[in-house]
Formats: C-alpha cells, sequence, structure tokens
C-alpha cells in the first residue's frame, strides 16, 4: 500500500509542477516575448534553464516554508502518515480548485490555494493550535506587499530610465552610458544570489569576502562586455537607410491616382475598364510606398534605438524572472511531497533535514516538461497579445517584479509571481510608461485572495477523509 | 494562473480613439475647402451636398467621442490626465462642430462672395485650415509621445510644434483684421441679412484657429519640459 502512496504523492506534486510550468511560467516569460526581446523559441529554452536552475539552487527555502513553517509536524509525531495524507489532499486539493479557476478564467494563484489547501488540513486534524498563525501571517501580508514592492520598484527603475535616457536630449547615447552600470547592478544582483544563497544545498563554501569580490568581478565583467557591445551597435547605427524616394512622391501619387479617379468618373465601356486598371496600379504603389516610409520612419526613431538596447537587457531581466520564478513557485509542488515522501520511506518527519536535492529536481524538470508540453502555447498567445509593453517598460516591471519575489524566496515567504508583476507594471504605468492600465484586474486579484484560501482548505479538508480511508 | 490577469491589464488605449476621432474632425474640416468653391461658383446644390456631408461626418465624430467617453473608466491609469485627455476630446469635438456651423451657415440663405473681400476671405479660410492642420499633427505625435513617456527631444518636437500653432493662429488674426477692414467697406452692397450671414460665418471660420492653439496648449500641459 505504502508504494501506491507514493506513487500517487509523486504523481500528484509532478502533475502540480507540471501545472506550473504549463501556465505560470507564461506569466513570468510573456511580457519578454511581447515586447520582442526574445523570440518564442528562445523564451522557452530560457526559461526552462533557469526556471529549473531557481527550482534546484534556490528553491529550498520555500519547500522548507511549506513543508514545516505552516503547520506544525511535531503534532504528527504519535502517527506521521497523517501528515502524509494531509500533504497528499493539499497536493490535490489545489490542483483540482487551480483546474476549476483556470476554466473559468480567476487569476486564482498556485501559492495561495496550497497555502491555504495546507491551513486548512492542518486545522481540521491538528486543531487551532496545529498552525504557526504568526507565519501565516508573515505569508498573507508578503502576498499584499509583494505586489506592491514590485509596484515600487518598477516605478522607481522606470522613472530612472525616463530621467537618465528618454528625457535626454540624445537618448541613445545616453542609453549607451547609462547601460553598463545598469547591467554591472543587474549582474551584481544575479550573482549574489546564487553566491550568498544558491549554492549552499550543493556544498559550496567561499568567504564572504570573497562572494562579495565574485559579485564584484561578475558585475564588472558584464558591464565591460556590454560597454563594448553597445560601441559596436552605436558604430552599426551611423549607417542609416534613407528612404530611396523623398514624401512629394507620394504625394504625386495620390494626384495622379485623383485624376485618373476624375478621367474614370467621365468615361464609358472599355475606356473606362482600362482607366480604371490603371487606377488600381497606381493606387497599390501608393499605398506601398506609404507603407515603406512609415517602416523606415519608425525604424530609425531615435527611441526605437533605445528600445533595441532595453530588448538585451530584457532578456537579462528575464531571465531573473524565470530563476525567481522557479525558485519561488517549486515549492508549491515540493514543499508538500518531500514531506510526505521522507515519512513514507523514512517513518519520521525531521525538521532539520534539508530539501533533498532530488525533489528540486523532480519539481524543476517537472515545470520544465509543463512548459515544454503546454507553457509555450500560452507564451505565445500572452506573447502576441502584450504587445503595449516595449523592452523599456518590460525591463522595468520584469526587473521589479523579479527583485521583489527574489528577495521573498530569500526569506522563505512563497508569493505569487503574477501577483507581483501585475503589481509592477501597475508601476510601470504609474510612472506614464504606458498608454492605459486597467486597475479592474486588482479587484479581481483582490476577490481571489479572499476566496482561494477558504476554498482551498475546504477541498483539503473534504479529500483528506477518503483519502485517509482509502490508505489508512 | 490563468493567462487572461496579465491580459486584463493592458485596457483599451484611449489615445487611438482620440487619434480616430481627429481623422473625423480632419475631414469636416478639410471639406470646407470644397465648400468655399461651390460658393465661388455658386453652385447652390453641390453647396447643400457638402455640408450635408460635413453634418453628417460630424456625426460620425460625435458617435467616436462618445464611444471614447464610455470606455474612459476611471480605473484606468493613464500617462496623462483625464481631465486633459477628455479636454482635449472635447476641443476636437467643438472643432467639427465650428466646421458644421460654417457649413449650415452657408446654406440658409443664398450667399454671394463679393469680389472685393473673396481674396483675403479664402486666405482666411485657408490659414484657419492650416493652423488646424499642425494642431492635429501634434495630436498625431501624442502616440510617438507615449515612446518618450512625454518628455525629451520628442516633447521638444512637439513643443516646437505648438508654437508653430500659435504663431498661425496669429497669422490668421492679422488676416481676420484684414477682412473685416475690406468686409465692411463692402457693407453698403449687401443686404444686412447677408451682412449678419457673413459675420457668423467669419465667427465659425475663425474658431477654428483659436479652439486649435487652445488644442495645442491642452497638449502642452502634459509635456515634461522646462
Amino acid at each position: 500500500m505504502d508504494t501506491v502512496l507514493l506513487v500517487v504523492i509523486l504523481l500528484t506534486g509532478f502533475y502540480m509542477a507540471w501545472n506550473i510550468g504549463a501556465n505560470d511560467v507564461a506569466n513570468a516569460m510573456g511580457t519578454s516575448v511581447g515586447s520582442g526581446a526574445l523570440t518564442l523559441r528562445q523564451a522557452v529554452l530560457v526559461a526552462a534553464i533557469l526556471e529549473f536552475s531557481g527550482a534546484f539552487f534556490f528553491g529550498s527555502h520555500v519547500s522548507k516554508t511549506m513543508q514545516s513553517g505552516i503547520i506544525n509536524p511535531d503534532l504528527f509525531l504519535s502517527d506521521p502518515k497523517i501528515l502524509v495524507y494531509g500533504m497528499l489532499a493539499s497536493l490535490a486539493s489545489a490542483g483540482i480548485w487551480l483546474q476549476m479557476a483556470s476554466y473559468f478564467g480567476w487569476p486564482v494563484s498556485t501559492t495561495h490555494s496550497i497555502v491555504g489547501a495546507i491551513v486548512g488540513f492542518g486545522l481540521a486534524v491538528g486543531g487551532v493550535h496545529a498552525i504557526y498563525w504568526g507565519n501565516v501571517g508573515y505569508i498573507v501580508s508578503t502576498w499584499i506587499f509583494s505586489p506592491i514592492l514590485g509596484g515600487i520598484i518598477a516605478y522607481y527603475i522606470f522613472t530612472f530610465i525616463r530621467k537618465k535616457i528618454l528625457y535626454t536630449l540624445n537618448p541613445f547615447e545616453s542609453a549607451c552610458k547609462v547601460t553598463p552600470f545598469i547591467v554591472f547592478f543587474l549582474v551584481a544582483v544575479l550573482t549574489s544570489i546564487l553566491v550568498f544563497e544558491g549554492f549552499r544545498n550543493v556544498q559550496f563554501t567561499i568567504s564572504n569576502t570573497e562572494k562579495g569580490f565574485v559579485v564584484f568581478i561578475a558585475g564588472l565583467v558584464g558591464a565591460v562586455i556590454s560597454h563594448f557591445l553597445l560601441r559596436r551597435m552605436s558604430s552599426l547605427q551611423t549607417v542609416k537607410v534613407e528612404a530611396q524616394f523623398s514624401p512629394e512622391v507620394v504625394e504625386s501619387l495620390q494626384k495622379a491616382k485623383k485624376h485618373l479617379e476624375k478621367v474614370k468618373g467621365k468615361t464609358t465601356g472599355e475606356l473606362q475598364y482600362k482607366v480604371d486598371l490603371i487606377t488600381q496600379e497606381v493606387t497599390n504603389l501608393s499605398t506601398f510606398l506609404d507603407h515603406q516610409r512609415e517602416q523606415i520612419s519608425h525604424t530609425h526613431g531615435e527611441y526605437s534605438k533605445v528600445e533595441r538596447i532595453f530588448g538585451y537587457l530584457q532578456i537579462i531581466s528575464a531571465c531573473m524572472m524565470a530563476f525567481a520564478h522557479g525558485a519561488n513557485d517549486v515549492a508549491n509542488a515540493i514543499g508538500p511531497l518531500s514531506a510526505a515522501v521522507e515519512i513514507l520511506t523514512t517513518g519520521i518527519f525531521a525538521i532539520e533535514a534539508p530539501i533533498p536535492l532530488w525533489a528540486l529536481a523532480l519539481g524543476g524538470t517537472g515545470i520544465v516538461i509543463g512548459l515544454a508540453t503546454w507553457g509555450w502555447r500560452v507564451m505565445d498567445t500572452i506573447g502576441k497579445k502584450i504587445t503595449e509593453l516595449t523592452p523599456s517598460r518590460g525591463f522595468a516591471a520584469e526587473f521589479g517584479a523579479a527583485a521583489t519575489i527574489v528577495l521573498a524566496s530569500r526569506f522563505g515567504m512563497p508569493v505569487s509571481t503574477t501577483h507581483t508583476l501585475v503589481g509592477a507594471v501597475l508601476g510601470v504605468g504609474l510612472a506614464r510608461g504606458l498608454g492605459a492600465v486597467n486597475l479592474n484586474t486588482t479587484r479581481d486579484i483582490l476577490i481571489s485572495w479572499l476566496v482561494t484560501v477558504p476554498i482551498g482548505a475546504l477541498l483539503a479538508i473534504i479529500l483528506f477523509y477518503p483519502i485517509h480511508l482509502i490508505f489508512g | 494562473m490563468p493567462l487572461s490577469t496579465l491580459l486584463n491589464l493592458f485596457g483599451r488605449s484611449p489615445f487611438v480613439a482620440l487619434q480616430s476621432h481627429m481623422d473625423a474632425v480632419s475631414l469636416c474640416v478639410h471639406k470646407l475647402k470644397d465648400l468655399c468653391e461651390a460658393l465661388e461658383k455658386k453652385d447652390y446644390a453641390l453647396l447643400e451636398q457638402i455640408a450635408n456631408e460635413i453634418s453628417s461626418l460630424e456625426h460620425t465624430a460625435d458617435v467616436i467621442k462618445n464611444d471614447l467617453r464610455n470606455h474612459l473608466p476611471k480605473s484606468l491609469i493613464l500617462p496623462i490626465g483625464r481631465e486633459n485627455l477628455l479636454e482635449i476630446l472635447t476641443i476636437q469635438d467643438r472643432i467639427a462642430d465650428c466646421a458644421e456651423d460654417m457649413a449650415i451657415t452657408c446654406t440658409l440663405k443664398r450667399l454671394e462672395i463679393l469680389p472685393i473681400f473673396s481674396g483675403v476671405f479664402k486666405l482666411f479660410l485657408h490659414k484657419n485650415i492650416e493652423t488646424f492642420d499642425k494642431a492635429e499633427a501634434v495630436i498625431r505625435e501624442l502616440h510617438e509621445l507615449i515612446e518618450s513617456s512625454f518628455g525629451g527631444i520628442e516633447a521638444e518636437d512637439v513643443r516646437t510644434m505648438i508654437n508653430e500653432v500659435a504663431y498661425h493662429e496669429h497669422e490668421v488674426d492679422l488676416i481676420q483684421r484684414q477682412l473685416l477692414k475690406e468686409f465692411f467697406l463692402a457693407g453698403e452692397q449687401m443686404n444686412h441679412v447677408s451682412f449678419y450671414q457673413w459675420i457668423s460665418l467669419f465667427e465659425s471660420i475663425g474658431s477654428i484657429s483659436n479652439l486649435s492653439e487652445n488644442l495645442a496648449y491642452r497638449v502642452r500641459m502634459t509635456l515634461e519640459v522646462q
């Protein structure tokens, strides 16, 4: 019976990870596809690599919280198997609720469902005292603060971009000057996450000064590389493609069209037919030229050059986003799973034991498979529909969200990636970055908070008893 | 998390609708040239027809205006103030109203351009339309302004364009003074009704440049330049 239970748990956990990869990754990365910073293929590749590394190297903090930060495992010492059933019930309840939410299109977060489910099962089985209410309070407060913090960071990043690049008299040159500093900052943040925290679970220890040194050097290398790349880009930019014709050409064609139409009106029969053919040809030619001229003037605007630079920067922020997402969301599947598996295999649950690496790898793999089998499709849809986010806006939003999520992951706080990203996009909107941002989404998110936790809890309780009956 | 969450975040940009409203207004205003030609040729049937066309174009603009107003909920975060946007829309709409007023006034009673002021009248009309064109170009720049977040060189360009509108408006004022002088000279050659008809015609036309200037200044208020 235990083997069957083990298989069921692994399958459910894997299904959760698959679900995260299939639906949530698209929200994290779709903005990059939408802004054209990454093609769909590149985005899927980047997401796969970084989601996995985020989950593998950095996923243990939040997983730990899920495992033993919400309910007190000591209460189950007499019959640890109860905890196994509970974790399975939590996973299943979150899975069912998410499926329903996807079907109806509600902005429900994986994180909120699983936390709600664990709290519900803990309440039902262990009573009020089984729950660490203080921790749950912290977690809930991070759900509120993470979108706000994401918004604030994105707001200031975009304000910085505005003041230092967009508002200068030569935006492209300013962008070339400022970008190495941004890259330094970005790479330093990324490597400090990795060096200070990430390698803990792979036994890779160096002293703090050395770590600081590594971070500084990595940032510097990034900045220097970006500097040279930018120099190459600006020398390429000087070769401008001029329009092959003057605007008068277009105007003359318009006039010719007008006169031809006059002729057409005054003639009949075969002559009119012939004139009509010529008119059509002229119309085609003039729309073609118009289109070409528009394209040339569009692609050679000063701002579009700036956006191209931000396209490259956004690749880095997208990586950060994927990493942060993997680090935070893998816990939703792996936290309950690894606790259950540990009890099943060893018979006891050791609170101090680290999250096993194989579990993190399993979660990472599940996310990547979800992405490969379904998530890319969702990403494509989102990418095609979000065209308002140009690379500079996308960069600000992604950076704000990713920084917040990484910070939350460091403190073991399970937050919702999408809600944080929504907050960040609102921040960019408030900084005069976007045409129209709809605040109504925040209302939907608020409702989903209020609904998801109780429903997740209720479902977990309902599922717990049949599972207990079947396997107990 | 279903994908609609992020997608719902991006509302319908009101600037596209603002632009298409301006396109409709522009069609109205540019029809005035044809109207003037018909008036000169004393082709009153054509005049009537053009006036009807302008009237229906003005209605199209109204429909766009109402649609835009109805789809501008308070929950939208816009890069410019809501009241600014609505004010811009209102001024644009008033320009279309002026064009319609002129067209209608022409059809109320058969009107004759007297040679003594016909030259300067045409100049007056064309200068007004030109001022409007400059203001329309400013509105066209709104899209680019979003990209530069309403500052920087793009905003400087737009500011120059706005100054141009103001300069054109000033030129219109000068022409109007000239026109009125010549018109009053011709006062004895027409009856009171025609006299009044002409005066209200001048007023409607003159409003086009005045409103264009207002429009440009409204856009100026959204810019972040020194």
